[in-house]
């Protein structure tokens, strides 16, 4: 009687740890609005190019949404306990001679411990790194 | 030995059956722009908040006049924001740009974020809306001596010192630690807990009798 007892509590046990997830927060979404920027003097070209890098730096990649759209969009890749846990979005539009340009993140906390709004200053430096960089000219040592 | 091996075979039973939990996902919509060729800042952001605020309560301008808005939606049956929706406004020398970013996390929001922010822009510049699915509603949990559930915690007649509280999924937890499953069907219960026990439960919904146990319910 005592051993059924003992196999029922380790099976019921077993079962317990199998099936029940540990208590944790439930997952919240966070969304933010990074910051906007207007850029004069430059074409769009320019802010998808740096778009471009500045979402690949941060998730290894970056899509436009449509062809020649300047509405870029990129996300993680998830790993086998979670699927997409964070995705950004930059938007370039042309204005006058220059460009206005816009960050938009979304994190689920947890498990990404960064908050969205420090996921779009990641991109938005990243941003202006790239622009920086585009801006600089090259420096070329030539002899005649 | 033979207890450890009965455990790991539960543990890869359980797993193997009820494992199979939806991935959480964040899903993020960021394609729909409108450029309005008259109007102002000042017109794009009341249409934002309006648009917004047709779907998700509370849209709040992130600096005032900056033009970009959004708000997000509280999901009662997990008690965290599983949808949000912005709308960029930006003036321009003749009208204005708007730009419908959405984000929602799924599986546990009831509807994508494309649905969302297609809705949100139809009504911000007139098209179709299809009606989203509702926010699931929590769970209320029972109180008092029901007699359709064994819901709180119940105390051994004869031994003070066992206590059980059983929970609202047919689950129940003994003092020691010790789980276990509750049933009932009108009055007759049955308890799993070191075997199965087939007990009454009294016409007040204060008493479990049978099956070598008799409780009462702290109610």
């Amino acid at each position: 009687m005592k051993t059924l007892r003992h196999r029922t509590v380790l099976l019921a046990a077993g079962l317990l740890v199998a099936v029940v997830p540990p208590l944790e927060a439930p997952a919240a979404l966070d969304m933010a609005l990074g910051t906007r920027k207007v850029v004069e003097n430059q074409p769009v070209s320019a802010c998808n190019q740096a778009a471009r890098s500045a979402l690949t730096s941060v998730f290894g990649g970056a899509q436009e949404l449509g062809s020649d759209t300047g509405e870029w969009q990129a996300y993680n890749a998830g790993d086998t306990a979670n699927g997409v846990t964070e995705s950004a979005a930059v938007h370039c539009y042309p204005v006058g001679n220059g460009y206005v340009v816009t960050f938009t993140c979304a994190a689920q906390v947890p498990p990404v411990t960064e908050t969205a709004a420090a996921m779009c200053t990641k991109i938005s430096a990243a941003f202006d790194a790239k622009t920086t960089a585009m801006q600089t000219p090259a420096t070329s040592e030539g002899g005649r | 030995m033979r207890g450890h091996r009965l455990f790991v075979a539960a543990l890869l039973l359980g797993t193997l059956c009820c494992g199979a939990v939806a991935l959480a996902s964040v899903d993020l919509s960021a394609g729909i722009r409108y450029v309005s060729p008259s109007g102002t800042l000042a017109d794009c952001s009341a249409k934002a908040k309006a648009a917004i605020e047709a779907y998700l309560p509370g849209a709040t301008e992130s600096e005032s006049g900056s033009g970009d808005w959004l708000a997000t939606a509280q999901n009662p049956g997990t008690g965290a924001p599983s949808a949000a929706a912005a709308v960029r406004c930006y003036g321009l020398p003749k009208g204005y740009v708007a730009t419908f970013i959405c984000s929602v996390q799924l599986p546990v929001n009831p509807y994508g974020a494309s649905a969302l922010c297609l809705d949100v822009a139809h009504k911000f510049y007139g098209g179709a809306l299809t009606p989203l699915a509702a926010m699931p509603t929590p769970t209320p949990v029972p109180s008092g001596c029901a007699t359709t559930n064994l819901v709180g915690n119940w105390t051994s007649d004869d031994n003070p010192k066992l206590t059980f509280k059983m929970g609202l999924n047919g689950d129940l937890t003994d003092s020691d630690g010790v789980s276990g499953n509750w049933n009932i069907d009108g009055s007759k219960v049955t308890l799993t807990y070191y075997g199965n026990h087939t007990m009454t439960l009294s016409p007040d919904g204060k008493h479990l009798h049978g099956g070598g146990y008799s409780l009462t319910r702290q109610c």
